[in-house]
């Protein structure tokens, strides 16, 4: 039975608690938040017995397996690094850190210790993300991907959350380097480090405001984001974060001979073979074979409803399980530390580009915008 | 002043959530009593246009000191309560979240008690809760559902955020009354209506798979017109022995959900909606809750027979304690009420709650 804690009693913590439910042999033994009444309506409400407001007495009273750090990304490192220090393993929620250095310093950390840390990237593990991994993993591709596409759009529709940080420059959203991008990204760039060499030698990142956000009247945070990457191999990459669009997260993966695409908001996996037909032929049937493929996710999303295989949070109740899988049974980590670390990189790259002068330099190396930046990823997995 | 009321003209008043719904009718009417010293705490975002209305239409509104900031921060509570007399918390999360609700709503309050007791001469604290802590389980249909009716004890099955966070918000103050000796008295209104809220209550009905569903409509409604509940509020921050009580806030003439969603169609004229029996709603909820619990919330169980019987089983209601206590009555009867509310919409079917 594995000892679970977790860290940070926000609204985040609640998603963490029903997938850990729904895992076996693990228990939540206690949770912590600097603020004990945080703290305490959580444990109240899932009947936790150990609540604390101080994470070292946490650590040294029930001694955790694994300790879910879910607080706002500023604090992520350390609380972090003082989990490691004790001896837990560490599942941090997105953005692993707010810089890449402190994302290599952790991993570096966790590996001299023998213990074990991920980041919760956890709509790489959704149904049809693992559909396309199995796919790309078999050849559909016929080779390797030669450009990739990741987009990611933001709903600021809910004024009430975004009217929070948009009104307050020291809300933490705003206080990040990429502010509202520092918060989402990842997402969307973790998708495209599993398919990209640490090698990049290319970042073009753009970013602008959109007249929505203008006339919520917030000056200096962007909220559209387009990013152009290339590594050394010559895949490219495109990642687009809007909150003009709605209702577009996807990932697409082109090959050779074959490409997919996941959509997380359908929950479907489309796959294209590329191919030729006689004469008029071609107007008739890639069409009718694109129906056929979306009749066909319509029909396992409801095989997988009924059989309860699909439901809110799959992703991240198939991550957190994946790890303490990992971490039970010394098994490979389900997202490599080469890939948690070139995200934070590209990330790194983007917000030094778009907001020049807000992040601490990063060490990748960094030019004139619109000129070619390398970016070397030294790999510690 | 009489010796019927604590506080004297000159006190200094503090609003928080003065910015909202029934924020901003408090303020009105706190001006219209003629009190200057008032205080209106808001947040860096919060939308003003509203507030800012009221306080032009009276020449003491420029006196009226708008102070920014969060309750979730001590410091901004300080900034609040600092010099104040009399508290009107008004303030509440509404976030969809447990944590978000518990936050604005709990947390907020303790941070404001507490400045309020060392910052100030605390002489009242009115919190503003609601009928969303009470539990009618226990209750047959058509009971009274009165000031002693049992508290909610499984807010997390009844799926309701917000009632969760008022319930803690309760027991807090209560603590802080006991074993602080502030002197507070809460109010609990009913379903707040008037211009300014477009939403339909759940109590009237409520979206489902793209169909408006009316549960019963034949229980009435706990209504209270936000000028009559903002009433109730401003007396009770004044009104002499009435320390640690709890009193409903509800009108005279209560309408029945489907007196109040034929008013609203034949104003609006802008959707259609079925209407099922009590039992056939409850018994729906009974089969979606134990489909959720079997299925480890594959659907949010949105649906339980918690929440059906709080909204849709149907009981009596008494203002009589908050009259007898207050010398309250509704200042707006119950046909203008209805007028008013209805006047912001228009016929030109853009107001189907299902779009919202
Ligand atoms: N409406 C009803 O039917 C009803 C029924 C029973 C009881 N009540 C109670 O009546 C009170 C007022 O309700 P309402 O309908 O007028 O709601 P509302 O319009 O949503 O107002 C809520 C107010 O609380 C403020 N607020 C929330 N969190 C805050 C924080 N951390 N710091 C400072 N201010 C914060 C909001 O500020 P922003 O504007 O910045 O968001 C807003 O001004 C609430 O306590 C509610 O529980 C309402």
């Amino acid at each position: 039975m594995l000892k679970i804690a977790i860290v940070g009693c926000g609204k985040v913590a609640d998603q963490h608690v029903a997938a850990i439910h729904r895992i076996p042999e693990c228990e939540i033994v206690s949770v912590c938040d600097w603020e004990p009444l945080m703290a305490k309506q959580l444990g109240q409400r899932f009947g936790i017995a150990g609540c604390f407001s101080d994470l070292k007495e946490m650590l040294e009273a029930v001694s955790p397996d694994i300790v879910h750090i879910t607080t706002p990304p500023r604090s992520h490192y350390s609380l972090a690094k003082q989990c490691l220090e004790s001896g837990s393993h560490v599942y941090l929620e997105k953005p692993f850190t707010v810089t890449a250095s402190e994302t290599e310093s952790l991993i570096q950390l966790a590996q001299r210790r023998g213990l074990k840390i991920t980041a919760g990237h956890n709509y790489l593990f959704t149904l049809e993300m693992l559909e396309m991994r199995r796919l790309v993993e078999k050849g559909f591709l016929g080779g390797r991907p030669i450009h990739l596409e990741s987009y990611w759009s933001y709903d600021l529709g809910d004024l009430r959350y975004a009217s929070a940080f948009l009104g307050n420059r020291n809300h933490w959203v705003r206080q990040l380097p990429g502010q509202l991008f520092h918060n989402i990204i990842s997402h969307g760039i973790g998708k495209l480090a599993e398919f990209l060499d640490d090698e990049l030698t290319e970042i073009i990142a753009t970013a602008h405001q959109s007249e929505q956000l203008r006339s919520l009247g917030a000056q200096e945070v962007l909220d559209e984001l387009r990013v152009m990457i290339r590594d050394n191999r010559g895949t490219t990459a495109f990642f687009c974060f809007s909150t003009q669009i709605r209702g577009l997260n996807q990932l697409r993966v082109y090959g050779p001979s074959g490409s997919v695409t996941a959509d997380i908001i359908t929950g479907s996996l489309v796959r294209n073979k590329s191919r030729s037909y006689k004469s008029y032929l071609t107007y008739f049937v890639p069409p009718l074979k694109s129906a056929h493929e979306y009749f066909r996710n319509a029909r396992v999303n409801v095989a997988n409803f009924l059989t309860r295989r699909l439901y809110q949070d799959f992703g991240m109740k198939e991550l957190i399980e994946r790890f303490y899988n990992s971490v039970r049974t010394g098994s490979p980590l389900p997202i490599p530390y080469r890939e948690i670390i070139l995200t934070a990189r590209i990330m790194d790259e983007i917000f030094v580009q778009i907001y020049p002068g807000r992040s601490e330099m990063p060490e990748i190396g960094h030019q004139e915008s619109g000129q070619a930046a390398t970016v070397a990823v030294s790999s510690v997995a | 002043m009489s010796s019927e009321y604590i506080a004297l003209a000159s006190d200094r008043i503090l609003v928080t959530g003065s910015n909202g719904f029934i924020g901003t009718r408090v303020v009105e009417i706190l001006l219209g009593y003629g009190y200057r010293n008032i205080r209106c705490f808001v947040r860096p975002s919060s939308r003003l246009d509203r507030l800012e209305k009221v306080l032009s239409q009276f020449d003491a509104g420029k006196d009226v000191a708008l102070v920014t900031g969060d309750l979730l921060s001590p410091t901004d509570c300080r900034k609040a309560a600092e010099g104040v007399s009399v508290i009107y918390h008004l303030a509440a999360g509404m976030e969809k979240s447990f944590a978000g609700a518990f936050m604005n709503s709990a947390l907020a309050t303790r941070n404001l008690m507490d400045a309020f007791l060392r910052f100030a001469k605390p002489k009242r604290f009115v919190n503003v809760s609601s009928f969303a802590v009470y539990s009618n389980l226990a209750l047959k249909r058509g009971a009274l559902l009165d000031e002693n009716c049992p508290l909610e004890d499984a807010p997390q099955e009844r799926f309701d955020a917000y009632g969760f966070g008022k319930l803690k918000q309760e027991e807090l103050v209560k603590e802080y009354g006991e074993v602080h000796n502030l002197p507070y008295v809460i109010l609990r209104p009913g379903y707040v209506f008037g211009p300014g809220k477009r939403e339909l209550n759940g109590r009237v009905g409520t979206s489902a798979f793209g169909l408006f569903v009316q549960v019963s409509g034949t229980q009435s409604l706990p209504l209270t017109y936000v000028d009559n509940c903002a009433e109730a509020i401003v007396l009770a921050g004044f009104k002499a022995g009435i320390d640690s009580e709890i009193l409903n806030v509800v009108d005279d003439e209560l309408l029945t959900g489907q007196q109040f969603l034929k008013a609203y169609k034949d104003k609006t004229k802008s959707f259609i909606s079925v209407r099922i029996p009590y039992v056939v709603g409850y018994t729906m909820s009974l089969l979606w809750e134990k489909y959720c619990q079997r299925s480890k919330n594959q659907l949010p169980p949105a649906f339980n027979r918690r929440r059906c019987s709080a909204e849709w089983k149907g009981n009596r209601y008494s203002n009589q304690k908050l009259k007898e206590r207050l010398g309250w009555k509704p200042r707006v009867p119950m046909e203008r009420a209805m007028e008013a509310f209805l006047s912001q919409f228009t016929s030109n079917g853009n107001d189907d709650p299902l779009k919202r």
